[in-house]
């Protein structure tokens, strides 16, 4: 198997294992019988702007999911991950670009908010591997067990409210961005995100990694995610007490 | 392969109607002002957009929670679900061709077509439903939009359209316009 392969599904191992999602701007009827291989099942499509194309598949088989992903990392499509519905090894802070016009600009305010964003991370003993993703960034953090998807989505509104706060400290306008947060119970069924390794479809970037020394090219991209994942993954004791420590600062109106 | 493509709303249920007619109550978790409630309700039942140089608004987010409320409650029309029954009985293929977000309604809308018995081969979102219809060889296109019903004709897609007011001022020499599905059947067997 091909190392990437393998790397990819030891980084996502808590993701949904039959259900993904493909992007790319192949279409047709004949397209879908291919991708329904192995009694897969199409439950969707979705035609974006530029043509691309959306598949949400069901019931896809080890052997399909594994030959998807090989496609993945060979840049044929893209693969996107459900998160599991209950706990997960991973969270996922998707910045994007929040103005209608120029959408696909990556403006000063998302690199700043991954700066901030890393910042607050930081305080608490935690590093987050940082992808490039189109009109944005996608912020990996990885766990060495599975955590409870409210306590991650806890987690995560507050470094994000953090975030935003910092932002508007620094008289940037908050609004120009928007962060998802992935895993979140009320979406989790629903909300796919890129497997690392993918190239943009509207902007046909790799989705290379930025690090604080800059932006690394594809093949150190994989280098970094690699060894993130050996030597930066989060024990569940270390997020526990990033957790305590970030609620205690911060409380939630439910 | 003989394919059709329908949209859902104002075309198989009576969505808009429903919009109109049903009331919404006051809740916290729209993290909106009493005030603001009032006239953001005023906006999605008319179908305008709160301008903003923003994508996600706390406006698109309660249009988009209205609306979620409403796609369960619309009613199904009969003379739509007999329709699609007799297509599928007669082989065609039904692509469900829709402009709501799927990604975000696809649990509800499923449900909404298994409850009212509409069969379908494939469900799809497209907001440009022509270049959609161009692009997969769909030469036959059920829908209400009025810039559809416009243009189909010029990129050699067929529309056939369920006659509302909205519809008066049509210009299309093709596109044609029904009162009862029944009437479709002859024009895609000609």
């Amino acid at each position: 198997m091909d190392t990437r392969v393998e790397l990819l599904n030891e980084f996502y191992q808590t993701m949904c294992k039959d259900k993904v999602k493909i992007e790319n701007k192949n279409y047709g009827f004949e397209f879908i019988k291919k991708l329904t291989a192995d009694n897969a099942t199409l439950d969707y499509v979705q035609m974006e702007n530029n043509l691309i194309h959306k598949y949400r598949l069901l019931h896809v088989s080890e052997n399909h999911k594994q030959r998807l992903l090989q496609g993945h990392v060979n840049q044929a499509y893209n693969v996107c991950l459900y998160f599991d519905e209950t706990a997960n090894n991973t969270l996922c802070f998707n910045i994007d670009n929040n103005y209608k016009r120029n959408n696909n600009e990556l403006i000063p305010e998302i690199e700043l908010a991954v700066d901030y964003l890393q910042q607050h991370l930081g305080e608490h003993g935690i590093e987050a591997v940082n992808v490039k993703s189109g009109r944005g960034y996608h912020v990996w953090c990885r766990f060495a067990k599975p955590i409870a998807n409210q306590l991650l989505l806890d987690f995560m509104i507050r470094i994000s409210a953090k975030t935003l706060a910092s932002l508007h400290y620094s008289h940037h306008d908050y609004r120009s961005i928007k962060i998802n947060m992935s895993p979140n119970p009320r979406f989790v069924k629903i909300i796919s995100l890129r497997a690392f390794g993918s190239r943009h479809i509207k902007t046909g970037l790799f989705s290379h990694i930025r690090t604080n020394d800059g932006v690394l090219n594809e093949e150190d991209s994989w280098k970094y995610f690699s060894n993130y994942m050996k030597n930066k993954t989060v024990s569940e004791q270390q997020f526990l007490l990033a957790f305590n420590e970030v609620a205690k600062t911060i409380s939630l109106v439910k | 392969m003989k394919v059709i493509a329908v949209d859902i709303d104002n075309v198989l249920n009576n969505f808009s109607d429903t919009l109109a007619k049903s009331s919404f109550t006051f809740k916290d978790s729209y993290g909106l002002s009493l005030e603001e409630f009032d006239n953001y309700l005023d906006l999605v039942k008319h179908d305008v957009f709160a301008e903003s140089e923003f994508l996600t608004t706390k406006f698109s987010d309660f249009r988009h929670r209205i609306h979620e409320q409403c796609y369960p409650l619309a009613q199904a029309n009969p003379d739509g679900v007999q329709f699609l029954n007799w297509l599928k009985a007669n082989g065609w293929k039904i692509v469900i061709c829709t402009k709501r977000n799927l990604r975000l309604t696809g649990e509800c809308t499923k449900k909404w077509l298994q409850d009212n018995h509409i069969p379908y081969d494939y469900l799809i979102t497209a907001l440009n439903k022509i270049v959609f219809c161009k692009l997969w060889d769909v030469p036959y296109l059920i829908d209400d939009d009025l810039l559809n019903i416009t243009y189909g004709e010029r990129y050699g897609i067929q529309i056939y359209y369920p006659l509302m007011a909205k519809h008066s001022s049509v210009v299309s020499q093709t596109a044609k316009g029904f009162t009862r599905f029944e009437e479709i059947k002859q024009w895609i067997q000609e």
